[in-house]
């Protein structure tokens, strides 16, 4: 007869100053041996503010709060806002303008999911080799915006109505030849983790989500994509030029970190697609702020809100405006805020190694979770 | 050239004496040089330039690193258990250091040789896993803790395959002295008779060792180091001392129980230099193929370890040694040794590939399987 | 295991490549001619002062009120050496605020303002954040030695009609190599 052993569950506290929670986020996991019994998420290490900051600030000066709202996929974030002052303001964008900001926010799109291959790996345990990949190719997308916008990350490059200024020379070529580069990193990474054994090993059927409790839960982005629910509101609410594009929306199986991870790493490709496309169809010389732009841009009263695909799900603004130069309320829709609800379901039941890499599948930003 | 056989000065202690001082000085220059060129190797992987500023091409940044360490401020947490924390480096590094005392470099080159060698070394080498332990749970740190305990797991799984494939080579020459085993393959090495053996041998060692893809107790993204993430300082150089002197050690033994040591393929008795540049080659060759592997692949989690450990490389190896037996009693031709080992490995690995591709594929009801597991962990 | 020689292979050709990194303080990367590193006041070569006449309006206009300026009558407009009738008198920018959005370039009347695109405005860390706050000679300083060209659309033309050494030194600091 064995003896009963009265074994107690300890907590563990994994960050905020962890090595792999992607920022300052802290999850208290209550472990029994390797098991997780429990998982408490604590947000708020990074809260700025942001969007109290929004409603002190005109609308040219919200654009640059916004980059920071979300640090890793700028261009949708400035994306959106403008076109949340551009549909309380009934402004019509130059077309070239909208084809720059669908290169943009593509291209931002391929930089964050970079990023993400990058930390996802060494989640998994790769010593920083996909980390370079990703950094490497990152690093490429940020020295074209930067010599396109002045910056490498806070870019303030959208205003509302169009852009701030025009496209620097040389454009097309230096943006289809760094579509070449890109290509060849997208294959480094595939050709690093996607059919190796031991990284199928490490993340097929960990933390999985059914459909239902995704929709449940309203994750949006690569997560909810990744259980087989095919939602893009580039896809099914087209907005910017987005409807002329031919593209696909992945979509997974399971619902697991593999599949999220294939999805990202899917979404790259068909991003190089829709940017090829938009390159062709750009119109090659026109405006690229509508004819009558006011000095001072004062919006009339009303409410709108506007999502767009970012890299990470639905990234939307909300504006209120009761006329005047700056919105009376802005609230940002964090997709990542959404998708962290669903980490505490996932992750019980699942082995401590695996909580780390479910918490990096679904590719976190603290600061537009807090904000 | 060191003379081995016989004692220096006719005294026993002294010479004792300065054969270990002998292996410390070599170990600190190995590690030394070992960190340097893992750093340089991986940096070259990940198109980086590595350390390029200490010294020229940066050679001397694991003096700079080991000074640093030698002068910073050794560190114990006060809750920390303080005997048990501050022996666990030593318990971690003195069997490795003692595996020295046993590893032939070339026929005439080697601390001592010892008949036993092979058994004294997989006996020693082992002792190790006290010293994790220690460290775990002497921190009184949570993840140290977890680390101690997953070392523990660890080390003791993958000792027996190790243990298993040394067995089979040693069946093959029938000798545990590692000198007479690497002198049998002065026509073909042991790899040819043994690929099994050196694949298996090369991945418990990796285990053994806690290195990619087997470093779940140090892992840094889970556990922040394990083991060792109270310690700084000396005592923290104590773990990394150990790691890449083990990392030599067992590189040098693969390479005299498999590749044929400073022999190979040099007919039986090349001169002394060129067996040191033999052995050196084989060793590095070992060192880089790991370094390699250290830059290219994730880590496995502690259940699918031990579940690869004891269904895959454990079956694979008992069975390999089983064959060498029939072959060796009955007297059947060398090449049958090659035949059941090869087909073993390759049968190995097709069936590990096609169960890991065959469980991806598989649907499963997740959240009944986190529940099945949480109950089972209760004991219900 | 087919899937983890892939791996290594991938690796292997990785290795056959150049190395993406550089050995930094040495080696500079070419800095693009938009950069926008930290706003800097700009020098009036023709006339002697600075193009400034501390209107007020990029402090009104910053996000994050990093700027304090204060307007003087200009003496030079007295003497007839000068059109401007106002001039800067004093000007602070706490760079350890500024968030660099260049909305302080747009909104100028003058174009007096610029986003510094050298190096020299890239490095500029220091031990005390009270080093940050750049007073009207800090700002004045690089464009009065001739060592910044800023970008055409950020301000007009005429900003840029600098003696041709300067601009060669300025272009060597850029990291853009002689013109």
């Amino acid at each position: 007869m064995v003896a009963d052993f009265d074994t107690i569950d300890i907590n563990i506290n994994v960050g905020p100053q962890h090595p792999s929670t992607h920022g300052v986020f802290r999850m208290v996991l209550t472990v029994d041996g390797e098991l997780v019994r429990d998982l408490d998420a604590v947000v708020g290490y990074l809260h700025r503010g942001a969007e109290k900051l929004l409603e002190n600030q005109d609308y040219r000066q919200g654009i640059g709060i916004q980059d920071r709202t979300e640090y890793l996929a700028q261009f949708p974030a400035e994306q959106s806002y403008v076109m949340a002052a551009e549909k309380l303001g009934g402004f019509v964008v130059p077309e070239r303008a909208e084809y720059v900001r669908v290169i943009c926010v593509e291209l931002n799109r391929i930089a964050s999911h970079f990023m993400f291959m990058g930390a996802y790996g060494t989640d998994v345990g790769v010593f920083g080799t996909s980390f370079i990949y990703g950094f490497r190719e990152r690093e490429r997308v940020y020295r074209f915006f930067e010599e396109l916008t002045g910056e490498r990350m806070m870019y303030s490059y959208f205003r509302v109505g169009g852009l701030a200024w025009e496209v620097m020379d040389g454009f097309e070529e230096k943006a289809r030849a760094l579509l070449q580069e890109l290509k060849r990193g997208i294959n480094d990474i595939n050709g690093l983790l996607t059919r190796n054994e031991i990284f199928i090993a490490r993340t097929r059927h960990v933390g999985e989500i059914s459909a239902e409790r995704a929709i449940e839960y309203g994750l949006s982005g690569p997560v909810l994509r990744s259980t087989g629910v095919r939602w893009d509101v580039r896809k099914d609410e087209p907005y910017s030029v987005y409807d002329r594009f031919d593209f696909d929306v992945p979509v997974g199986e399971f619902g697991d970190c593999y599949d999220r991870y294939m999805v990202r790493l899917e979404e790259m490709r068909q991003a190089v697609r829709i940017v090829e496309q938009a390159l062709d169809q750009m119109p090659k010389s026109g405006p690229i702020m509508p004819e009558k732009m006011p000095r001072m841009l004062r919006l009339p009263a009303g409410e709108v809100y506007v999502p767009v695909e970012s890299a990470r799900g639905e990234y939307g603004v909300y504006l209120v405006s009761r006329g005047g130069n700056h919105p009376w309320r802005c609230r940002v829709k964090s997709p990542c805020f959404t998708n962290l609800q669903a980490l505490r379901e996932m992750t019980v039941g699942e082995y401590v190694a695996d909580s780390v890499v479910i918490l990096g599948s679904i590719d976190l930003v603290l600061s537009e979770v807090d904000r | 050239m060191m003379p081995v056989l016989g004692y220096w000065f006719g005294i026993a202690w002294l010479d004792a004496i300065l054969r270990l001082a002998v292996i410390a000085g070599v170990m600190t220059v190995v590690v030394i040089f070992l960190t340097y060129a893992e750093r340089k190797v991986i940096a070259r992987v990940q198109q980086r330039l590595g350390p390029t500023r200490t010294g020229p091409a940066g050679l001397l940044q694991g003096v700079a690193d080991a000074l640093k360490l030698v002068l910073k401020e050794d560190l114990r947490p006060t809750t920390a258990d303080r005997w048990v924390f501050e022996l666990a480096p030593f318990m971690v590094f003195v069997p490795v250091f003692l595996t020295f005392v046993a590893v032939p470099f070339t026929r005439d080159l080697g601390v001592r040789f010892l008949s036993l060698g092979l058994f004294y070394i997989v006996a020693v080498s082992s002792l190790n896993i006290v010293g994790f332990i220690m460290a775990g749970w002497g921190s009184d740190n949570k993840y140290a803790l977890l680390g101690g305990v997953r070392a523990a797991a660890q080390m003791i799984s993958y000792e027996v395959p190790l243990v298993l494939t040394v067995l089979g080579v040693a069946m093959v020459a029938s000798s545990l002295d590692i000198r007479v085993i690497t002198e049998r393959q002065d026509v073909v090495p042991y790899i040819v008779w043994q690929p099994l053996a050196f694949v298996v041998f090369i991945i418990a060692g990796l285990a053994e060792m806690n290195r990619t893809p087997f470093d779940i107790p140090v892992a840094e993204s889970e556990v922040v180091g394990g083991p060792t993430v109270e310690y700084s300082g000396i005592r923290w150089s104590f773990f990394q001392l150990a790691e890449y002197s083990s990392l030599f050690v067992l590189s040098a033994l693969g390479a005299d129980l498999f590749l044929g040591g400073y022999i190979w393929p040099f007919g039986s008795n090349p001169p002394g230099w060129l067996q040191l540049i033999l052995i050196l080659v084989k060793t590095s060759f070992m060192i880089l193929m790991i370094f390699w592997v250290r830059a290219t692949f994730p880590r496995l989690r502690i259940d699918q370890l031990m579940s690869y450990c004891w269904k895959v490389l454990i079956p694979v190896t008992v069975a390999q040694l089983f064959f060498n037996g029939l072959v060796l009693v009955y007297r059947w031709p060398d090449i049958l040794l090659l035949v059941f080992s090869g087909a073993l490995l390759v049968g190995a690995t097709a069936a590990t590939a096609v169960a890991v591709r065959r469980a991806a594929r598989r649907p499963r009801d997740a959240q009944a399987v986190r529940d099945r597991r949480l109950q089972y962990a209760r004991g219900a | 295991m087919l899937g983890v020689l892939r791996s290594m292979l991938t690796t292997l050709s990785t290795t056959m490549r150049r190395p993406v990194t550089r050995q930094y303080p040495e080696s500079h990367r070419p800095i693009p001619e938009r950069e926008r590193a930290f706003p800097l006041l700009l020098w009036d070569h023709g006339v002697d002062e600075p193009y400034c006449t501390g209107c007020q309006a990029c402090e009104r206009a910053c996000p994050c009120k990093c700027m304090t300026v204060t307007m003087k009558d200009n003496p030079r407009q007295a003497e007839g050496t000068s059109k401007r009738r106002k001039i800067v008198d004093t000007f602070w920018i706490d760079y350890g605020r500024c968030m660099r959005c260049n909305i302080c370039v747009e909104v100028c009347n003058f174009d007096a303002i610029a986003m510094n695109n050298t190096w020299t405005g890239i490095e500029l860390s220091a031990y005390d954040r009270h080093d940050l706050v750049m007073d009207l000679d800090e700002l004045l300083a690089l464009s009065r030695a001739g060592g910044i060209v800023p970008w055409a659309e950020y301000v007009g033309e005429e900003n840029q009609k600098l003696p041709p050494r300067a601009v060669q030194a300025a272009r060597t600091l850029a990291g853009r190599g002689p013109a």
